[in-house]
């Protein structure tokens, strides 16, 4: 798994297993008002500034180039050949596994396991919820992009949002900012405190010894985890007085780090870029050889789902 | 108090009411005098000066001296400028205050009517507030209206005081991106339930004069832009005014943590995508327009810009030109190296011709005396541009917020500094 394919296996790809069908509504439906761009044979996305007006001769073009990768704009254009007359854009996260502030395994940079693509998932369950039930947002869909998770929401309320509104949403549904209210039942307040558990839990020595400096404090917050845990996750920070060899100035840093790590939950990048193109669902990730798919529930996504046929045949 | 019509337009100087003021209204070098002094000592009322007689006339000056107040700040100041901030301030601090004294007054109606005019509001049931089919936890009541009394400064609470600090309406988060895009409102200060930010009283009253401040702002960059357009040197009244203003804005220090709001240096990752196209060269036909037109205007009033009085030359601005040499002549000369062909070699008069569009004259070793000798060309705006050199103007998303590729500049570097960039 996760090994680059080969040129014979994209063009068997694209020619026996690529379906329009598996490219998502969201993007079929405004087809024609999207930048198309790929990267045609491994050295980059050159091949920009393409426009299809109908699903067929997309699949002419995938069919007979067999690219490396393909990619779609999130925004929509009036004229998507030339990038011009901006109309919206989706307001869209990704979640790279090989990037997540804090991994659950031991995959060198650059790369992923299935663990790490497990955790990646989870984290989009969580920003998804955050979403929907704090943003009240609607039409959020998931896209699993071979090395993570992509989530684009196609909501008419926030396709029209700049690039600060949109660094501000990153803000709030991560938790990288450590509110002055902790407690509150619903709001930004439990969103930090779920982050922020969850943060907790992950964290390793190396990631607090950042902030703290002293070799005996650390141990303590280490030895305590599930006292300091319970703390976060009740939001009482104050508590911690009931925690020996712990401050709550200790206890602020730590909350402090945990909300830098949050922001790296997701490329901000990305989202702030509303003229970003991102991986076509559908097409193949040569670099993993993983299908880039629409993925309906996170819930039930199983990652043979997203083994293209070549793999499953004996080529790994 | 009995509230007369067009009241309104003391509290929304954009309003329908406020705009048929502004267009009965004479040209401003036939305004009264008073009304040219209350566009200064607006800015400097306290919160009691900031009531207002409900009667016509006072009405009238107030939207007079509003709009005074902000072409006189587009003469001598740029968008987004510490000048403008200020007024953008002053304006959110007199709304919010008369909003409150209204509401005082028993007009709480009139308020609600004049704030869903330009955000949708929703009122919830104060007993039991509900938000998007979920119930607000009582709890989370106590905690918000603390949170508001702690901002306030209020520790005695008395039975008047108490309902402005529970939950009583909610806003859809996506209605505030005016404030949200200028800093002016933290996301994570919200609690926002089911897409809706519950507010007590206290906050609604505080975001809709956010609001309006930030629409002054937007409405100076809006004249600041026209007035790139024309020639003609603004009227007397409005350098006056807006000499008296600048003269009252607090001085802070010129930067803080190394990155300065008011000129400083050049910041090439706000430029718009037209001067980065010219950055990169142009071709031959377009190299004049490029580079002695666009670029040299924009690099020059980017990095020299108005610091509250009328500007005519760079010396207006800076005693020091060694910036010019050192940042903004390599700028100009590299990209028209970079040209096909390059600009400056087969004609090496268009050389003194860059000094000669900044108002330095004609001249290759500039000084801080020669300004003046020349005309110090504007900016030209995106209309023009797209005239003049069509290629040039591939507009990103932000473009669609401004009409002078120096607003972008002076804008973008705004909402990046108050959205704690650096
Ligand atoms: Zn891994």
């Amino acid at each position: 798994m996760f090994r680059k394919s080969t040129a014979e296996e994209r063009i068997r790809f694209y020619r026996e297993e690529w379906n329009r069908r598996d490219v998502p509504d969201f993007i079929m439906h405004t087809l024609s008002l999207r930048e198309f761009g790929f990267d045609l044979d491994g050295s980059g996305p050159n091949c920009r500034y393409n426009q299809f007006m109908m699903a067929e001769q997309l699949e002419d073009f995938l069919k007979n180039k067999a690219p490396y990768s393909a990619y779609a704009s999130v925004a929509l254009y009036e004229k998507p050949s030339k990038r011009e007359d901006w109309l919206k854009a989706e307001l869209v996260f990704d979640i790279d596994a090989k990037d997540l502030p804090l991994k659950p395994c031991k995959c060198s940079a650059g790369e992923v396991c299935e663990k790490c693509i497990e955790e990646a998932r989870v984290v989009a369950a969580g920003l998804a919820d955050t979403l929907k039930n704090d943003l009240g947002l609607r039409n959020v869909n998931f896209v699993y992009s071979g090395r993570g998770f992509h989530i684009r929401v196609f909501d008419d309320s926030v396709m029209q949002l700049g690039q600060s509104e949109r660094s501000q949403v990153i803000n709030y549904i991560t938790g990288a900012t450590v509110p002055p209210q902790m407690t509150m039942n619903l709001g930004y307040s439990r969103v930090f405190r779920e982050r922020a558990a969850r943060a907790f839990e992950r964290l390793d020595e190396s990631k607090v010894t950042e902030v703290v400096k002293s070799k005996r404090v650390v141990q303590k917050i280490f030895s305590e985890r599930e006292k300091i845990l319970g703390i976060i996750k009740s939001g009482r920070i104050e508590d911690i007085s009931n925690v020996e060899g712990v401050g709550l100035e200790t206890m602020k840093k730590l909350l402090g780090q945990i909300a830098k790590l949050n922001s790296g939950l997701t490329d901000g990048k990305v989202t702030v870029d509303t003229k970003r193109i991102l991986r076509l669902p559908s097409s193949l990730h040569t670099g993993v050889s993983m299908k880039c798919i629409l993925v309906r529930s996170l819930d039930s996504f199983k990652l043979e789902d997203a083994v293209p046929k070549f793999m499953r045949e004996g080529g790994a | 108090m009995a509230l007369i019509p067009g009241y309104r337009a003391a509290l929304d100087p954009f309003s329908k009411e406020a705009k048929e003021i502004a267009e009965a209204a004479p040209s401003f070098d036939k305004i009264p005098r008073d009304v040219v002094d209350l566009a200064v000592t607006r800015l400097k009322w306290s919160d009691r000066e900031r009531a207002l007689n409900p009667s016509p006339e006072a009405v009238n000056s107030e939207v007079l001296s509003f709009y005074l107040m902000s072409q006189a700040l587009a003469s001598v100041s740029y968008p987004y400028s510490r000048e403008v901030h200020f007024a953008g301030q002053s304006m959110k601090n007199t709304v919010r205050y008369r909003i409150y004294d209204l509401f005082k007054k028993g007009e709480e109606k009139f308020c609600l009517e004049t704030i869903a005019r330009i955000v949708k509001i929703n009122e919830l049931d104060v007993a039991k507030p509900r938000v998007a089919g979920v119930e607000i936890p009582q709890q989370d009541i106590f905690k918000i209206r603390d949170k508001r009394l702690q901002k306030d400064g209020v520790v005695e609470v008395d039975s008047w005081l108490l309902p402005q600090y529970l939950p009583k309406y909610a806003v859809h988060w996506t209605g505030l991106s005016p404030i949200l895009r200028h800093g002016r409102l933290d996301m994570t200060d919200m609690y926002l339930v089911g897409g809706w930010a519950v507010l007590t009283t206290r906050d609604l009253w505080d975001i809709y004069a956010e609001l309006i401040g930030a629409k002054t702002e937007e409405y100076i960059q809006s004249v600041y832009e026209r007035m790139l357009e024309t020639s003609a040197p603004p009227l007397p009244v409005l350098t006056e005014v807006g000499g008296r203003i600048s003269s009252l804005v607090p001085k802070a220090p010129e930067s803080r943590g190394g990155f300065s709001m008011q000129g400083g240096k050049l910041r090439p990752e706000f430029f718009p995508p037209c001067i980065n196209l010219v950055l990169g060269g142009v071709g031959s036909g377009m190299r004049n327009f490029a580079i002695v037109m666009l670029l040299t205007s924009f690099l020059t009033y980017a990095r020299f810009p108005p610091r509250g009085r009328l500007v005519t030359k760079i010396s207006d601005t800076t005693d020091d030109i060694s910036p010019l040499k050192e940042e903004v002549a390599p700028l100009i000369f590299e990209a028209a190296d970079k040209c096909n062909p390059p600009f400056f070699r087969d004609q090496p008069q268009e050389k003194t011709n860059v000094y000669y569009h900044m108002g330095l004259g004609m001249t290759t070793e500039p000084k801080i005396g020669d300004s003046g000798r020349s005309k110090w060309y504007r900016c030209p705006n995106c209309t023009k541009v797209q005239i003049s050199a069509p290629p040039l103007c591939r507009p990103d998303e932000f473009c669609r917020s401004i009409k002078n590729p120096l607003t972008y500049y002076f804008r973008k570097k705004s909402e990046s500094y108050k959205n704690g960039g650096s």
